[in-house]
């Protein structure tokens, strides 16, 4: 450092200067103390010259910030309760603005992990009517014979296959893949190999399913395994890193989850055609090196158009060609509500901060003399704001700290919870960028509140300080007035928070609220899948269901037991009208039921029968939903309508009508659904028992499991849970979000409150001698708590008033996160403004009421 | 520097005292002490100078690359600091002579018109 030997020998070069000084003064005869006092008069102070002059040199800013920082610790400490209050304050408000920036930065930010992700696209046909993407087989093999922008198309579906192998049977996410998806992820394996044809016999599997299932041994390549009743070959095993992240499109009940297995896809030129035999699909493709999206998409206009007009049945005018980057696409359906979050906890934030400048501007109000002999003594204005930034800025900096433990903690807690509830929330972290983003938010926020109590003071009104001696200056009267208008924002932005989270509380609890009967903490549901030659017919699997269904009856405990085919979607028909045109036909949800699935479930009967396990014609028991949708107010029973049973010449007879039951998926809207006796259904390899029971249905579930093994040892029951298990899971996502904003509201009015309490409070100290006055002039205990309340009533009325209008205005933009529950809910509004206004004034009682005990002879001496 | 009565020294402006420095610096280099001895003669004891006050001037004509230091012998024979103008600050003196002559001469100018207006 070059200042370093310059500033060096500086003492001694002054004293040599003295010295010299000195000399010439005794030479010229006066007397050696004279000397030395002239000397050093003429050399001025020595100590302001040498650190001026090291202040040439070293950067006099960072020295001074120093100075300030090192006297802010001691302030703080000296007041430990103010600064316990304000970490807390800033902790809250930084950490968990930390948190939820972190998910942000995972799931809306970083790009996808596959190479070169914003050539990555989303091509899908959406279809107006059923509001849904999906891509229809036939028209994706035509993509990838006619499109040249595109340098790979692939096609994805989500399944759940039964897995079996070595005696272990279980029901797996996987996905069917074509091909091409392998060179558009830009996958290796990191075993064996990777399929490279459709449709053959064979099984890549995931890593952690690889270490989970099959104890990490290597020897599993070239191993077969059964899946749904098949024997296939594992190939090979994907790296730990590889991720399966394109969206979940079309079927709305399928979540995002980790994906076991990549089977190959049998989608091929050969079994795709037009209005016979169409898979549905998912499709993902990679752009040429140097194609634009726009020329992609003019492109697959152009071939869209095409396939319509050689196919003129009406389907391609109902859907829509989507052509949009992947990223993009992955991003819609999460980012609103993060969004939304991403807002609710920014008004934490600045929640935090107006407590913050609240605090410090009370503090600065009772420092003034400090502050004004400071002044007096020489510091300029701008050194007493860099006192006070710097106050601000450790303060926020400490906070910051906190913070962050805060959300390290808070992140952990939201993935334990659920870590489902958002893609790639497992992997969030707190990085580098995290770090700045807090780092950042930190020092701005101590600027921003720091420089506050700069407003309540200037140099003339310093000087009415020292003369007031201390007293109520119009200072301090200015400070009051920016300090009743912060615990107002404030108090607005608690109201918002507030009406959001009770939004989200109302949803939650439309969507628990059951019909009478529905008690899903009884019921119990378990999977069975068979397979082999000895289920080959439908004759062995009825018996095995009969026998099961037996077996579970005879547990104690067990009131109820029903089985429930796996669902199949179809097209609704009705004898007897004219067939809806293509695409524009409402779809139903068919189930293959027992006799006993009605009671073990507990759903209501509206209308008729239910169907009974020895049906001797066809039958159908359809939901309210559907009665509604397709019959409107005509009586549904007697009508026919067609089934996708193809044993059953496809018709079969309405026999009674059920109240609707969201069963399967807690947020979603009740769906046309029939029930059809599981006798009469085409195959019944893969069920879901439901067993209705007594008490605790965990409990009695290991008796019923045993039972059923009994029936054929080969084929365990798997997938146990109890039905809320099933239906909370259904709901995780919503459970988060109502988590997260819940937090926030309470902190929001945490917050709020210590800010109205700290202003009446400061108030009443700052108006003792005031009350004294008033009492002893004959004013009564409840008179004075009523001017204290007074004064904190009308700011906590314009607050709340404040925050009313603007989540009139706000709370649309939620509308994707309520369920059953209208944006602008009256009652939700007025209970948060009342109880908002009950615990503000709860609040200010406290102050008030030592107002009121005032000791007008003590406060009069009070100074 | 301190032997004239208050009223008649005069507080220097800011900026003036390097270019006193720069101006007794071009004569040959000097350590501090007789710096503030050439000055105080140059000036004939009107200027007030804090001697002290020299240093931090000296160290930011350092800073600037004007003058440079190096070690030496005094004429008393002691060891003691020379500071010594640089090509850069001798440049320096003629553009900031140029410039106090133009704020003298304006200072001057609008004393003179100021004294015109006040006689009756």
């Amino acid at each position: 450092m070059r200042w370093r030997s310059h500033l060096s020998d500086l003492t001694r070069d002054m004293q040599d200067h003295i010295e010299e000084e000195i000399r010439d003064n005794i030479a010229r005869g006066l007397p050696p103390d004279e000397a030395r006092y002239a000397a050093l008069r003429k050399f001025g102070n020595m100590t302001r010259h040498r650190e001026d002059t090291r202040a040439v040199w070293i950067q006099p800013l960072l020295e001074q910030f120093a100075q300030d920082a090192r006297y802010g610790l001691r302030t703080l400490r000296r007041n430990p309760a103010f600064t316990l209050v304000a970490i807390i304050t800033l902790a809250l408000g930084i950490g968990m603005n930390t948190a939820v920036f972190s998910i942000v930065n995972t799931v809306l930010i970083e790009p996808l992990p596959y190479p070169d992700p914003q050539r990555l696209v989303w091509l899908a046909e959406w279809n107006e009517r059923f509001k849904m993407e999906a891509v229809a087989g036939p028209d994706f093999i035509d993509w990838q014979k006619q499109a040249h922008s595109f340098e790979k198309i692939a096609s994805y579906e989500y399944v759940d296959p039964v897995i079996e192998f070595g005696g272990n049977s279980d029901q797996h996410r996987a996905v069917e893949i074509s091909p091409e998806f392998w060179s558009i992820s830009g996958a290796h394996p990191a075993l064996g190999k990777l399929f490279t044809a459709a449709g053959q016999d064979e099984i890549v599997l995931s890593y952690p399913f690889f270490e989970r299932q099959f104890g990490h041994d290597p020897r599993v390549i070239g191993k077969l395994i059964t899946l749904q009743g098949h024997p296939v070959t594992i190939v090979g095993v994907l790296p730990k890193t590889f991720r399966f992240v394109p969206p979940v499109a079309g079927f709305p009940g399928i979540e995002p989850k980790e994906i076991d297995a990549y089977i190959p896809s049998a989608v091929s030129p050969a079994s795709q055609i037009r209005g016979r035999n169409m898979a549905i699909l998912n499709v993902v493709a990679k752009l040429g090196p140097n194609v634009s999206i726009d020329a992609a998409r003019t492109e697959m206009n152009a071939i869209q158009a095409r396939i319509a007009r050689q196919n003129p049945n009406g389907f391609y005018n109902l859907v829509q060609l989507r052509v949009q980057p992947l990223q993009e696409r992955l991003m819609a359906r999460d980012r609103r509500p993060l969004l939304v979050l991403l807002t609710a906890v920014s008004f934490v934030l600045l929640i935090a901060c107006a407590n913050m400048a609240n605090l410090l501007l009370a503090r600065a109000a009772s420092r003034q003399k400090e502050i004004a002999i400071r002044a007096a003594i020489g510091a300029g204005r701008a050194r007493l704001l860099r006192q006070f930034l710097a106050e601000g800025v450790l303060l926020s900096l400490l906070g910051g700290v906190a913070g962050l433990a805060l959300a390290r903690w808070a992140i952990a807690l939201i993935i334990r919870l659920s870590p489902q509830a958002i893609p790639r929330l497992n992997e969030v972290h707190i990085d580098t960028q995290v770090l700045l983003f807090t780092l950042g938010l930190s020092l701005t926020t101590g600027i921003l509140f720091g420089l506050s109590p700069a407003i309540s003071f200037s140099k003339h009104e310093l000087h009415d300080v020292l003369k007031e001696g201390g007293r109520t200056s119009s200072a301090a009267a200015a400070g009051g007035r920016v300090r009743a208008a912060l615990v107002a924002i404030e108090m607005a932005l608690a109201v918002i928070l507030l009406i959001s989270a009770g939004l989200m509380v109302k949803s939650f609890w439309r969507m628990n609220t059951h019909p009478a009967g529905f008690d899903p903490e009884k019921i119990s549901v378990m999977k069975v899948s068979l397979s082999g030659r000895d289920y080959a017919t439908l004759a062995a699997q009825a018996t095995y269901m009969d026998r099961i269904l037996d077996r579970a009856a005879s547990v104690p405990g067990v009131t109820a037991v029903g089985i429930e085919n796996a669902p199949v979607r179809g097209v609704i028909g009705v004898e007897g009208q004219p067939p809806f045109s293509p695409g524009q036909a409402p779809q139903a949800t068919y189930y293959s039921v027992s006799a006993g699935y009605l009671r073990a479930i507990g759903m209501a009967l509206q209308k008729g029968r239910w169907v009974t396990d020895n049906e001797r014609n066809a039958v159908a028991v359809i939901n309210e939903s559907f009665a509604r949708r397709v019959f409107g107010s005509n009586d549904p029973i007697g009508r026919r309508i067609r089934t996708p049973s193809p044993q059953d010449a496809s018709m079969a007879t309405i026999v009674g009508v059920v109240a609707n039951l969201r069963y399967s998926k807690l947020d979603a809207e009740p769906e046309p659904e029939t029930y059809l006796p599981y006798r009469r259904s085409p195959f019944l390899r893969s069920v879901d028992i439901v067993v209705r029971t007594i008490g605790d249905p965990a409990a009695i579930a290991p008796a019923v499991r045993k039972q059923i093994s009994t029936v054929d040892s080969r084929h365990p029951v798997f997938g146990v849970k109890t039905l809320e298990q099933a239906l909370s899971e259904s709901i995780v996502p919503r459970r988060l979000n109502l988590f997260l904003l819940g937090s926030f509201a309470f902190a929001a009015l945490f917050m709020a409150l210590i800010g109205i309490y700290g202003v009446i409070a400061y108030s009443v100290t700052q108006r003792t001698h005031e009350i004294g006055v008033r009492m002893t002039l004959g004013a009564q205990r409840a008179g004075v708590v009523r001017i204290v309340l007074r004064d904190g009533l009308a700011i906590a009325f314009v607050g709340v008033i404040v925050g009313l209008i603007a989540s009139f205005g706000l709370t649309r933009w939620m509308v994707s996160m309520l369920f059953d529950v209208q944006p602008v809910d009256l009652p939700t509004f007025a209970i948060v403004t009342s109880a908002l206004m009950l615990t503000a004034s709860l609040a200010m009682g406290i102050p008030a009421l030592r107002a009121a005990l005032v000791d007008p002879m003590i406060a009069l001496r009070y100074e | 520097m301190s032997t004239k009565s208050e009223p008649d020294r005069i507080e220097l402006l800011q900026g003036t005292l390097d270019l006193l420095i720069l101006r007794m610096l071009l004569l040959g280099p000097l350590h501090g002490h007789a710096l503030a001895k050439a000055i105080e003669r140059n000036s004939e004891d009107v200027l007030q100078v804090e001697q002290g006050s020299l240093y931090p001037a000296l160290h930011r004509l350092i800073k600037r690359g004007w003058i440079s230091a190096e070690k030496g012998i005094s004429e008393n024979n002691r060891r003691a600091k020379f500071y010594r103008l640089t090509a850069k600050g001798r440049r320096q003196i003629v553009v900031e002579t140029t410039r106090w002559d133009k704020l003298a001469n304006a200072i001057a100018r609008i004393l003179r018109v100021t004294e015109q207006e006040n006689r009756p």
